[in-house]
């Protein structure tokens, strides 16, 4: 398992559109990803769990990654969070 | 409609104890009446069907079978929406889709299905129910709304789990008004519009979805009523009046047939007006009016055409902050902007740059909740704070300028600065799509928005760096009288007639003809038919209202003279309250006008 902690920066933390982004990437790998912030953790996977996170701005997250492609995965996942999902 | 205020919320009218009157926010004008019809927007409780194990398979299969249906349908509503609104309207339904996929979603249901042995109705309820109960808990209105958002995908995915349909599954067979404690989007584009008559919400303001397609289909609708769909019954009579915001619950005989004979005389004035179409707004004596519409959608250009509009006075651009998330892309809203100014050429459209207050531009931010928004960061100052956004905007209708029918202006102008600032931006813009090769109006008019009193008492100096005036009388009311008429303890200082208002209009004018510029009217007043002759006598160039109302106005402004408007407006100046602006205005009127029921419109 390969991990790594990101803030969020850009403007409307992880609400809808940016979520739809980050569960789009990942569904196009086959690792599963796990997001943890404070005691929750849930499957990147899923929209709804995303959007369950309540991340707002500013916020620190771990994106955790495991299976066969999670260094490109985290890479990736990291890049469009340090990319502001491309929001602005 | 400008109104005598002061109506308690709840009251029980004193001629008969069961009529119940139950105000809330005017959110589609018109006036309905019909039975209650209440819309499921939610699906029932589902109790627990156990199932057998060789029924597991076929339940599953039932399942992909509806998801998939409801994927189709969900893609045809958004091509609906698209067509009808265009795409920021359509992306409401993108947020719809990505639940639907929800992989880890599916997996549950499906897992469930197979491990617990329920019918996948119950198992769908309550596996999405948790979610929505999750949301729920959380604070902030984005959370709301996705709870909502899923709330609408189970509803249509149970739609399809029963065999149902994309629309709404019970059309009522008779006018209805129809009752929900809110409308999905899904709902709202589904309305069936031949037996709904009007919309009646417990929820929503003037700028939800629900308001803003209500208005764009011209169904009468009440939002913001509180707990109406607790208090009527199915079946039961109501009249709701989208002018003033008022529903009567079980009206009296009296109270019913004073508003069916007012309803008929309307739709008859309507059908009489139906032949002004194509005639000019000018008075007998031949002075012309610029009679515009407003607008909120792109398509609604096509009401104001065949309503007999020449031109779009307003179009309000906020509405692509609808789904509010990331601000609406340049070519998003270019496409909005090019479809209006193409639906109306040659007559021109004035865009609105955006009138938004903080809470539109960062969802979930509830820590920037002013102390006193309506003296906070509205309208052209979130514009100047925000320079990309304020640059997209000004390109987006720039280049929808390119057939030289585009005119643009700033809301709430205080002072001369903003004005310079602004054009400052808009002259980089230019230079940008200059240099890009990028076609466009060179000679776009700039206009300025009259609504705050600090524009009316510096008017002389404005006029010069615009092109045009247009006086937002709603705000200007509001800013002049220091009165929100949203807060019943001081609704009636709020008054369209109250001297000093008359008075700021009149020097807008003043200062805008000295400049050698056209002055506009765009608030709820232009639609008021009492002051149509007022307005006219003080100089007014320009009116401009929802489209249902131009032949009405219309209709006014042909029926009578200019010097006459001129005597009415010199009269009226010199009264010193707003209850004999109006008194004189109403004889003035039923003395001229006996044969149209213009009261209509203006009572509550």
């Amino acid at each position: 398992m390969v991990a790594q902690e990101v803030t969020l920066k850009n403007k409307l933390g992880l609400h809808a559109r940016p979520a739809a982004h980050l569960v789009r990437l990942a569904a196009q790998y086959k690792s599963n990803v796990v997001l943890v912030k404070d005691d929750a953790r849930i499957d990147a996977k899923s929209i709804m769990g995303v959007m369950m996170l309540a991340a707002e701005k500013g916020a620190s997250l771990t994106i955790e990654c495991q299976g066969e492609d999670e260094e490109e995965l985290l890479a990736k996942l990291v890049q469009l969070v340090e990319d502001k999902f491309y929001e602005e | 409609m400008t109104r005598k205020n002061g109506e308690t919320k709840v009251s029980a009218s004193h001629h008969a104890a069961r009529e119940i009157i139950v105000r809330g926010i005017p959110a589609s004008p018109g006036i309905a009446i019909g039975q209650v019809h209440f819309l499921r927007g939610d699906v029932a409780a589902v109790p627990p069907r156990k199932i057998a194990p060789a029924e597991v398979e076929p339940e599953i299969e039932r399942l992909e079978r509806a998801l998939e249906e409801t994927r189709a349908a969900m893609l045809r509503s958004r091509q609906r929406a698209v067509a009808m609104a265009g795409t920021a309207v359509g992306r409401i339904f993108d947020a719809h889709l990505l639940i639907l996929e929800d992989q880890e979603l599916q997996k549950e249901v499906r897992g469930r299905i197979a491990r617990e042995q329920f019918a996948t109705e119950f198992i769908v309820y309550d596996t999405m129910g948790r979610t929505i109960e999750l949301l729920e808990k959380q604070k902030g209105e984005l959370f709301r709304e996705r709870a909502m958002d899923v709330r609408d995908v189970r509803a249509q995915l149970f739609r399809f789990l029963q065999g149902g349909q994309d629309a709404a599954p019970e059309n009522p067979d008779e006018p209805s008004i129809l009752v929900a404690a809110n409308l999905s989007p899904t709902d709202t584009l589904h309305i069936d519009r031949t037996h709904i008559m009007g919309i009646a919400t417990d929820l929503g303001g003037p700028t939800s979805h629900t308001a803003i397609l209500a208005r764009s289909f011209e169904i009468p609708a009440v939002v913001g009523l509180g707990d109406i769909s607790a208090r009527v019954k199915s079946g039961q009579t109501l009249i709701l009046n989208g002018n003033s915001g008022k529903v009567v619950i079980a009206p009296t005989a009296a109270s019913l047939k004073e508003y069916r004979d007012k309803h008929k005389r309307y739709q008859r004035l309507l059908a009489n007006l139906a032949g002004l179409r194509d005639l000019p707004a000018e008075t007998s004596d031949g002075h012309a009016i610029e009679l515009h519409g407003n607008i909120e959608l792109p398509h609604e250009v096509e009401s104001v055409r065949t309503h007999g509009g020449t031109g779009v006075g307003l179009f309000r651009s906020e509405y692509l902050f609808l789904t509010r998330e990331a601000p609406p892309s340049e070519e998003v809203q270019f496409e909005a902007y090019f479809k209006a100014a193409e639906g109306m050429w040659p007559c021109p459209i004035t865009i609105r740059t955006f009138d938004l207050g903080g809470d539109k531009l960062h969802p979930g931010q509830s820590a920037l909740a002013e102390r006193n928004p309506f003296l906070g960061w509205r309208g052209i100052r979130v514009s100047l704070s925000h320079p990309d956004l304020f640059r997209t905007q000004l390109r987006a209708i720039l280049r929808a300028s390119v057939k030289k029918n585009v005119r643009i202006m700033f809301p709430l102008i205080a002072s001369l600065w903003e004005v310079r600032d602004a054009k400052k931006a808009l002259d980089e813009a230019k230079m940008e799509l200059r240099q890009e090769g990028i076609a466009f109006d060179e000679k776009m008019p700039v206009g300025i928005m009259i609504e705050v009193p600090s524009a009316v008492i510096l008017a002389d100096q404005l006029a010069r760096e615009a092109d045009f005036f247009s006086v937002g009388t709603n705000d200007l009311i509001m800013y002049t009288l220091a009165a929100d008429r949203g807060n019943e303890m001081v609704a009636k200082y709020y008054d369209a007639y109250h001297p000093a208002v008359l008075w700021a209009i009149l020097e807008t004018v003043r200062c805008g003809h000295k400049a050698g510029i056209s002055v506009g009217l765009c608030g709820e007043l232009a639609a008021d038919p009492l002051a149509t002759a007022l307005l006219i006598g003080l100089g007014v160039d320009e009116l401009s209202v929802s489209a249902g109302i131009i032949p009405e106005i219309k209709k006014i402004i042909r029926s009578i003279r200019f010097a006459d408007c001129q005597e009415i407006a010199a009269r009226a100046r010199e009264l010193p309250t707003a209850e004999e602006v109006r008194t004189l205005l109403e004889e003035e009127m039923k003395r001229r006008f006996a044969d149209l029921p213009i009261w209509f419109t203006t009572e509550g």
